[in-house]
């Protein structure tokens, strides 16, 4: 606030005052669930149809037609929606502003508590505030988040630890829930307590809701401490994980509780229900994922719907694990998984932003109006405090984190080849945080479980829980993770080396497996990518992408990305470092790439051309409106000739105009040399006036107002002879073969 | 492959190669019967499908042989030991076959036939192809192999010799990624 003065400040809290009041006024004026809300404007419509209805009243008087009405029912439910959502993302955007509070206070706690500030004002204008209940947060604000986290997840690390991952979430859960359950009997038999009317089966069933740790409380907490991907990916993946084994104990203890007798055969049966229930939730997921990546084969003329296949085959993976109650978590991160691979091969680069901001927008938005939630249902739900069960649940929630961890990880540590330290056995037992989901079910929970009160009191020990964890682990975790000094997240630039020698190591540590005969994780691996590679690619991706290996498509995209960094900087560059440039372009011939193109010249006479200043305008304002409109002709640039790749760290000025020379040969390579089959056929898209000059380097260097232009001309007849045979490869833009727009942007006037 | 299990005392020096490398030879009992003396062949036979298969093979054998007995290679195959954390460098003990260092050597070995100390454009070139196999055009390759060259090449010498190797894979796990579990 130091930072802004006191204007802006004040301006935003007069709004979200102004917010707080509409929005009290409209939770006033809802009666939802009584339906009287028909009452008020009904004397209106009433009299309105008394003026038009002729012959019945004697005493009818001419109303002036009403130039302002307010029917405010028409728009109340999307009005009120839409609201609240627009209060959320205010006050998500208010903390940022605030610079000191938002490093201290992780986002979810002051959601939270902006939360607890509307339930209390809304209680005080002695309304009923709008509930999470269970529906609306498990079929809608739920799925996004975790859609978000599964499609983005990072295969590679998530493989690799999946024993421990699924220890953790697995055992750990179990130990976890019968814990706190067997506890909770035990500290409800105290007299003090005066729960005794809780049976042991109540209370496993609150052990069961509240041992499971809550992805969207990890998310928000884990985004912003930045630790390693070990640790994060343990914390997460256990969290996405035991979504299977919470369902099945969470429907066990509640069928159980119905029923008078608890038998063997019932265990048993549970135990085959956790399977069915994992297994069935990740087929079910695997099923959409194959058909949406069947269907993304087939998208190459309708772009603009490519991101809606995504979301939609995802949603209804969901759904469809949900009818059949399986886990739909897991059914969403599998089908997420399956299909990412497939599906970013075939579709547009547009596509695949607007998926990742898309996703990214849902689950922000989700995650906010959760925590909002929680905060208003806080104040709302049906509370009763009872001192020595919360304290007790709260500690022993704790307590069996902690051994749950430490415990586990002596085990685990057994098998694994990187061991966990002290160090990572405390960030993850730290990590377990509670959320918004363990509240959602013990909401669920049937209100004639034993009394009302009994509810009440789980509902307010979930909360307590749920609000410790948040609150004070989630903005203990920071300092924590500075002050024992964990190993935090590395940013590294993709690295075309890495790729190549981690692949070489794939190889060789499969061939090392195969002579010890010795079946590990690298023989399966090796397996499964020739099971890729000759099966499933042929069928789920289009064209000629389906046999590209997968060196070549990372290095053509770190190809794209730097030739998108150069048009974005070198837009801001200034001339007179052309003729530097242009001068020291040519006069490096110490440069080995030079050589080895001169060695690959079939013509000795092609020399570097000196770039005018004109034409350097020229050709950057036609590279920045190319590159920006069909990103595919630059991929096919990237697939041929780049004799020399200057990938350097520090992007100087003249560094990115020697680049910008640098394209400009490569281009006029690509023209001399012959199409290859591989080539990408989009350049077909790029139309011409017809009246361009040819370009060649032999004539005249002198005037070329339009060289580039010419130089595109020229690919685009010479690729025109092989057009037909040509299939459309993954398109990295356009939203369809709209010749008339693609060709007014190249029209250099 | 073989799952005779061989004990010590068959094994020539066998307290020495434990020593050296760690290794006992129960534990890769499975491993036994190369006592007789592998040949390429056999081994060639296992790699058949795997891209840099003769490469791996290569390794085993020291140049000029035509066999390789039991201590050479569980001394190969010592390198990939799970590292032990708590080694430190006290100079006395000659470096363990398994630490960080010792596995980027081999693994650079593998890129460098020649044995000149660097992993030239033309070896490089060479291990791609052999990965990529017949789906990428020369120019691609040539473009791929340029463009590692450029990144990993600090002092310009057209070429990558071991700490330019070694920093460039300074992100990756190299512990976990050349292990094999069960050579404990």
């Amino acid at each position: 606030m130091a930072v802004l003065g006191p204007g802006p400040a004040s301006f935003r809290f007069g709004s979200v005052l102004l917010i707080l009041l509409i929005l009290s006024g409209s939770s006033w004026t809802r009666d939802v669930p009584t339906g009287r809300n028909d009452t008020r404007p009904e004397p209106n419509r009433e009299r309105d149809g008394q003026d038009r209805d002729p012959g019945t009243n004697a005493t009818k008087h001419k109303k002036a037609f009403p130039v302002l009405e307010l029917n405010y029912d028409y728009v109340r439910m999307p009005f009120e929606i839409s609201l609240w959502i627009l209060l959320a993302l205010l006050m998500k955007l208010g903390f940022h502003i605030i610079p000191r509070i938002s490093h201290v206070v992780p986002e979810s706690c002051l959601l939270i508590f902006v939360g607890l500030l509307i339930g209390g004002v809304i209680k005080a204008i002695q309304e009923k505030a709008p509930v999470m209940d269970t529906k609306l947060f498990f079929l809608y604000l739920l799925p996004p988040i975790i859609l978000d986290a599964g499609y983005f997840l990072p295969i590679r690390a998530f493989t690799e630890n999946m024993g421990t991952i699924l220890v953790f979430a697995v055992v750990g859960t179990l130990w976890n829930a019968f814990f706190i359950g067997g506890m909770m009997f035990a500290v409800c038999q105290i007299e003090a307590a005066a729960a005794a009317h809780v049976s042991l089966l109540s209370c496993l069933l609150f052990g069961s809701i509240i041992s499971a740790v809550d992805p969207v409380a990890v998310l928000a907490v884990f985004e912003e401490i930045h630790i390693n991907e070990l640790l994060h990916i343990l914390v997460f993946g256990e969290s996405l994980l035991n979504d299977a084994v919470t369902v099945v104990l969470y429907h066990l203890f509640e069928e159980f509780s119905h029923a008078d007798t608890v038998t063997v055969g019932d265990a048993f049966l549970g135990v085959v229900s956790f399977f069915v229930v994992s297994l069935g939730g990740i087929l079910v997921g695997v099923i959409y994922g194959v058909l949406g990546a069947f269907t993304s084969r087939f998208t190459s003329h309708s772009r603009v719907i490519e991101p809606l296949f995504v979301f939609l085959y995802s949603y209804m993976a969901y759904l469809s694990a949900e009818v059949f109650h399986l886990s739909g978590i897991m059914s969403l991160i599998a089908c997420g998984v399956v299909m990412r691979p497939y599906v970013e091969a075939n579709i547009s680069h547009k596509s695949y932003t607007t998926i990742k901001y898309f996703l990214k927008m849902w689950s922000s938005v989700s995650e906010t109006l959760i925590f909002i939630f929680l905060g208003v249902s806080t104040v709302e739900g049906p509370h009763n405090w009872n001192w020595i069960f919360v304290v007790f649940t709260l500690v022993f929630c704790l307590l069996s984190r902690v051994l749950g961890v430490v415990g586990l990880t002596f085990i685990i540590n057994k098998f694994r080849i990187v061991k966990l330290t002290k160090k990572d056995q405390f960030i993850v037992a730290y990590g377990g945080l509670r959320g918004a989901i363990a509240f959602s079910l013990g909401y669920l929970i049937h209100q004639d479980e034993g009394s009302k009160d009994t509810r009440g009191m789980f509902l307010t020990a979930i909360i307590t829980v749920i609000f410790f964890t948040v609150f004070v682990q989630g903005m203990t975790i920071r300092p924590l993770v500075e002050l024992l000094a964990v190993k935090k997240k590395k940013e590294s630039k993709p690295s075309i080396n890495e790729e190549i020698h981690t692949q070489f190591l794939d190889h060789l540590l499969t061939g090392i497996e195969d002579i010890c005969g010795h079946y590990g994780h690298h023989h399966w691996k090796d397996k499964l990518n020739r099971f890729n590679k000759t099966y499933v690619k042929k069928w789920l991706i289009a064209g000629e992408r389906s046999s590209e290996p997968q060196l070549i498509s990372f290095y053509n995209k770190m190809e794209m990305k730097q030739a998108m960094m150069l048009v974005e900087s070198g837009s801001a560059a200034k001339l007179p470092s052309v003729m530097a440039a242009a001068a020291a372009a040519p006069a490096a011939p110490a440069d080995p790439a030079q050589t080895a193109e001169q060695q690959r010249e079939p013509t000795p006479e092609r020399m570097i051309p000196k770039i005018s200043k004109t034409r350097e305008a020229e050709i950057r304002r036609i590279l920045r409106a190319n590159l920006q409109n069909t990103r595919q002709r630059l991929r096919s640039y990237s697939r041929h000739d780049f004799f020399m790749d200057p990938f350097e760290d520090n992007m100087s000025e003249v560094r990115f105009r020697r680049q910008r020379v640098e394209m400009e040969r490569r281009m006029s390579h690509y023209l001399t040399v012959p199409a290859k089959q591989q080539e990408t056929p989009s350049v077909r898209k790029v139309w011409f006036e017809p009246e361009h000059k040819v370009y060649t380097y032999d004539k005249n260097e002198r005037t070329r107002p339009s060289d580039s232009a010419a130089l595109l001309d020229e690919s685009n007849q010479r690729a025109d002879g092989q057009s037909e045979r040509q299939k459309p490869t993954r398109c990295l833009s356009d939203p369809g073969p709209d010749g008339d727009e693609e060709g007014s942007c190249f029209r250099p006037s | 492959m073989g799952s005779s299990r061989s004990s010590l005392r068959g094994v020539p020096d066998g307290q020495q190669l434990l020593q050296e490398t760690g290794c006992e030879p129960e534990r890769s009992g499975r491993l036994g019967w190369f006592c007789l003396g592998l040949r390429s062949e056999d081994l060639e036979a296992e790699l058949s499908e795997n891209p840099i298969g003769d490469r791996i093979v290569g390794a085993f054998f020291q140049p000029g042989q035509e066999t390789v007995d039991f201590p050479s290679f569980v001394r190969v195959l010592a390198h990939f030991r799970p590292t032990e954390k708590n080694w430190t460098r006290d100079g006395v003990q000659p470096e363990p076959a398994n630490s960080r260092n010792r596995k980027l050597k081999f693994a650079f070995q593998l890129y460098d036939q020649d044995r000149d100390g660097k992993i030239s454009r033309t070896e490089l070139l060479q291990v791609l192809r052999e990965m990529l196999g017949l789906q990428v055009t020369e120019e691609q390759l040539q473009s791929i192999a340029e463009r590692a060259i450029q990144e990993a090449d600090l002092d310009r010498d057209d070429a990558i010799c071991f700490d330019e190797f070694r920093k460039s894979l300074e992100k990756v796990d190299i512990d976990h990624k050349m292990s094999v579990r069960f050579l404990e």
